[in-house]
């Protein structure tokens, strides 16, 4: 091991290990997925004689109001509401589960899980589906067309955009403050029960400071989450002209003003990142506290006694209307010929119907539109080749961490693996533009290519996949892999016969979340989309914003059942992922 | 494999003399000769600024059996950047374009050799030189201020854009962002452009010489300003402004900035679309919309057999290819074509016939000076 830490040059003159040199090749591959877009784009709005002019205009011209303070205030207040929303939702759904005796604990897991999984486009749509009013012309939703006044505030801006993602990203606050709970030491509780302490004093003096952590990074990743989402703002900010960072860059792009739309990149990034990374801080000096696991006796259930059907039902609410309520409404509005008009006048056009003049500017329905069929296969293979490729590269980066741990290139891959997490999908695909928009040297440009697609996906879902695949890799006993090396098995006999086999179930699972996240995906997408390239999001998002609300919405209910689907098989592949629902946990171990 | 590989690339490396000696012939072409050559290409892509295109393709499709044409509708704006992004990464999608937004159509794509000029060589005498430089038009279109018809029975119920800043109109001014739409920022430029009319208007609207605010430079800015705090609705499609301001059954209905032909689907959408013409000092502008080769097309017989298809055949209205564009409010650039009825003749429409050069200078700036407006 002492080999590793000697520094590259002296490396090579003594011959450098095979791991130094798969962990360089590693950061090279990472130096141009990561690092060299997010260069090419600070670079480019400097570049050409530029100085610092368009950050002049962006940060103190006499656009900078509206192109960069009010979306930036916009951005910050999206960020901070549902950061907090998603706590609140979350840590209600996880307290259910984890710590009392309501009803149905195991469905309301899983079923809280979902939400993340479905495209917050859906949600979106979802939305004026049933609440769109007259404000922006066009068609109207369910309670308009009934005759109900729907107020602004409740169709359109920030009320619906705030719900619409804190809908969205609870599901990650459920899964982080679950998992905390669950590792509450229940001697602890029963020993401040028996002393007479009150539930009050219990929840205070033991429960929070072990659940803090969790709430804190689940806050910080729903607040990065937010800040960039895409499409909640564009479906229903937009249109009454309320801008977050992530419309202005992507307006500034699509109408040509790329490097004002690269500088409102930057700063997106740095509100993403700098929370994050400051969230991390503070949990890297309370970290300890997570650790300590339960290995406590049989947990004692809160009795909630008569609120426990109440409960569930408030639960059952949640849970209906961030999972089934949107596909639901989704589905019925495709199959209707005015999309708030779910009360007559079905039709099954906006799926199979023939080219009309009669409906839709004479589009054909989208299981016999070829653009929209070659979509769904190229969107299939798209996901799939990133899954693929992200959880290959995963793995051996996950690999070379683990073996270079106190090595500074193991370090390097480390964080360099992690960056896309701070990116934002919509400034990563402003950043793939810039550096693959031209030839480079003798290659070829990559835009408009499926390569490129997959590259960038694969970049993007990367911290997913490397964490992935350490997670597989501490599955494995290291004594299985020391002996097998003691008996002279080689590197790849040892992947074949010992690690891929016992970790083949969890990396699958990892494949699948990685499909369903490029699939239900938009932000990356939405720039990066040619019609050399069609993604079925950004078809989706483009036929809602013509105004062919039917094709968006039968477009987006045929990912959300894909999704689903998958994220449903890969539950059953991790297998029981739910360890606060063990009842006899502690015991059997 | 390799040999064959190795063979077939010295073959095509031997052809590509002549491939360029045949793309210098495609231009004097007839559709007939150019027939055999696009047929054996077998597809034209076409980026197109209108959804009238799946019409086109409809149409072109029975015409040319075999030869399969893939539209791409996408805003003027969008498909400049898009064409831009394509031609600095060397990749060509698209074979044709048709394109409005001309004064960035001619100095960013145009200037730089982009977009290639075609005017076939019968339709050269039966189009004034106007519409063939820099680009083939098939037609100008517009951008004006329409009104309800049915609320309105006695004409248009204002007659003067200074109206439209008015209390009485607060709230009920519809029009796409001219931040998101290239043609709307060009009738916002040529408003600026436009300034001294602009005052002219001014005193006939309010009965006092125009005087300028200090925060604004001229009399177009002050417009803008004005219209702009008066809380106009801003949509992101001309078919929401045309539902907005058309749609039948309202009693008080808004008034908007959309195209005159889309009246033409009044009686399809129950619409009342009517254009405001007796505006002062006018209703909109008038813009060409451009049909021109892709350079580096990798199917340049058919991309020109589809923009004479467009042009129209030798019949009055222009048949099946122009049909699309045979309607009120759009005009044919084909002095040969006879005007649709219903529709205000050409030379009585009062709409303002935009330089695209004058525009491009200030069109940034207005771009800008909107932007920075609450």
């Amino acid at each position: 091991m002492t080999a590793l830490t000697w520094p590259v040059a002296s490396g090579w003159r003594r011959g450098m290990s095979p791991t130094l040199m798969l962990g360089l090749a590693l950061c090279a591959i990472l130096a141009v997925l990561v690092a060299a877009p997010l260069l090419t784009v600070a670079l480019a709005t400097v570049s050409e004689g530029r100085g610092l002019s368009v950050w002049q205009q962006v940060f103190a011209g006499r656009i900078a109001q509206n192109f960069l303070w009010s979306p930036l205030a916009n951005t910050m207040v999206i960020g901070v509401l549902v950061a907090l929303g998603t706590i609140a939702v979350g840590g209600f759904l996880a307290w259910l589960v984890v710590l009392t005796d309501v009803p149905f604990r195991r469905t309301i897991g899983v079923l809280a899980t979902l939400p993340y999984m479905i495209p917050s486009f859906a949600a979106a749509f979802a939305w004026g589906v049933i609440f769109r009013n007259e404000r922006v012309g066009g068609q109207v939703g369910v309670l308009a067309e009934l005759g109900i006044a729907v107020p602004d505030w409740l169709a359109w801006g920030m009320t619906p955009t705030l719900l619409v993602l804190i809908a969205h990203y609870y599901s990650l606050a459920f899964l982080l403050i679950a998992a905390a709970l669950a590792s509450v030491n229940a001697d602890l509780i029963e020993a401040g029960t028996m002393t007479g302490a009150r539930p009050s004093r219990i929840l205070i003096g033991i429960t929070l400071p072990v659940v803090i952590p969790a709430i804190l990074s689940a806050g910080s990743l729903a607040f990065a989450g937010a800040v960039s989402n895409f499409a909640a703002p564009a479906i229903l900010g937009l249109p009454v002209g309320m801008h977050t960072l992530s419309t202005r860059l992507y307006g500034a792009i699509s109408t040509g003003q790329v490097e004002r739309g690269y500088v409102l990149a930057i700063v997106l990034i740095a509100v993403a990142a700098l929370v994050l990374w400051a969230s991390n801080r503070v949990m890297a000096g309370r970290r300890s506290f997570a650790t300590i696991s339960g290995k406590g006796g049989r947990k004692r259930r809160f009795t909630l006694g008569p609120w426990r059907w109440p409960l569930l039902a408030f639960a059952a609410l949640i849970l209906a209307l961030t999972t089934l309520m949107p596909l639901l409404a989704l589905l019925v509005s495709s199959l209707t010929l005015r999309t708030g008009d779910i009360f007559s006048g079905y039709t099954l056009h906006f799926w199979i119907g023939g080219s009309d003049p009669a409906y839709a500017q004479g589009q054909a329905g989208i299981l016999r539109n070829p653009e929209t069929l070659s979509a769904i296969g190229m969107t299939l293979a798209f996901a799939a080749s990133v899954a693929v490729v992200s959880m290959v590269l995963g793995l051996a980066i996950a690999y070379g961490i683990t073996r270079l741990k106190r090595h500074a290139i193991g370090s390097l891959l480390n964080q360099l693996a992690f960056l896309p997490a701070l990116v934002p999908g919509i400034a990563f695909g402003a950043a793939y533009i810039a550096l693959f928009g031209a030839p480079i040297g003798p290659f070829p440009a990559l835009y408009s290519t499926f390569a490129l697609l997959v590259i960038a996906g694969a970049a993007y879902t990367l911290p997913f996949t490397v964490q992935s695949g350490r997670a597989a890799m501490e599955q494995v006993a290291g004594e299985l892999e020391d002996s097998a090396r003691m008996t002279g098995a080689g590197f790849p006999r040892r992947l074949l016969a010992i690690f891929l086999p016992l970790t083949a179930r969890s990396l699958m699972a990892g494949g699948v979340l990685t499909f369903v996240k490029i699939l239900r995906d938009l932000s990356l997408v939405v720039l990066l989309f040619t019609p050399a390239t069609p993604v079925l999001s950004v078809l989706a998002y483009r036929y809602a914003s013509e105004g062919f609300l039917q094709f968006g919405n039968a477009i987006t209910a045929l990912i959300t059942v894909v999704a689903l689907a998958s994220t449903l098989l890969a539950q059953r592949l991790q297998g029981k992922a739910e360890p606060w629902l063990d009842e006899d946990r502690g015991e059997t171990r | 494999m390799k040999t064959r590989n190795f063979l077939a690339a010295f073959a095509i490396a031997a052809l590509l003399p002549l491939g360029s000696a045949q793309a210098q012939n495609l231009e004097s072409m007839t559709a007939a000769e150019l027939l055999p050559l696009a047929q054996k290409e077998g597809k034209v892509t076409v980026y197109a600024f209108t959804s009238r295109i799946a019409q086109i393709e409809k149409a072109f499709e029975a015409a040319y059996p075999g030869i399969d044409v893939v539209p791409l509708d996408v805003s003027s704006t969008q498909m400049i950047a898009r064409l831009k992004s394509e031609a600095q990464a060397g990749v060509v999608n698209a074979d044709v374009a048709y394109v409005s937004d001309a004064p960035v159509v001619y100095t960013e794509l145009v200037a730089k050799g982009m977009l290639l000029p075609y005017v076939p060589t019968d339709i050269a005498a039966r189009v004034p030189d106007e519409h063939e430089k820099p680009l083939l038009a098939n037609r100008l279109s517009t951008k004006v201020l329409m009104y309800n018809e049915e609320a309105n029975p006695s004409g248009p119920p204002v007659r003067n854009l200074w109206e439209l800043t008015k209390p009485e109109w607060k709230g009920k001014v519809v029009l796409v962002d001219p931040n998101l739409r290239g043609d709307y920022l060009d009738f916002m430029a040529e408003v600026v452009l436009r300034s001294s009319d602009m005052e002219k208007a001014y005193q006939a609207a309010f009965g006092k010489p125009f005087v300028l605010d200090k925060a604004n430079r001229n009399a177009g800015e002050q417009w803008i300003a004005a219209l702009w705090a008066n809380g106009p609705v801003l949509v992101r499609n001309t078919d929401a402004v045309n539902d907005a301001v058309g749609k039948k059954g309202q009693a008080n209905p808004p008034i908007g900035i959309t195209t005159y032909s889309d009246r033409r689907d009044n009686a399809k959408e129950s619409r009342a679309l009517q254009v405001a013409n007796a505006v002062e000092p006018s209703p909109g502008i008038l813009f060409p919309a451009y049909l021109s080769v892709v350079k580096g097309t990798k199917n340049p017989a058919a991309a020109r057999l589809l923009i004479r298809f467009m042009m129209g055949d030798d019949s009055p209205t222009g048949g099946p290819g122009f049909a699309p564009f045979y309607v009120p409010g759009d005009y044919a650039t084909r002095t040969d074509i006879q005007q649709p009825k219903d529709a205000i003749p050409l030379d009585q429409f009062r709409a303002w016939r935009m330089d695209p050069i004058k525009t491009a200078g200030v069109r940034q700036d207005v771009s800008d000076f909107i932007l920075s407006l609450k």
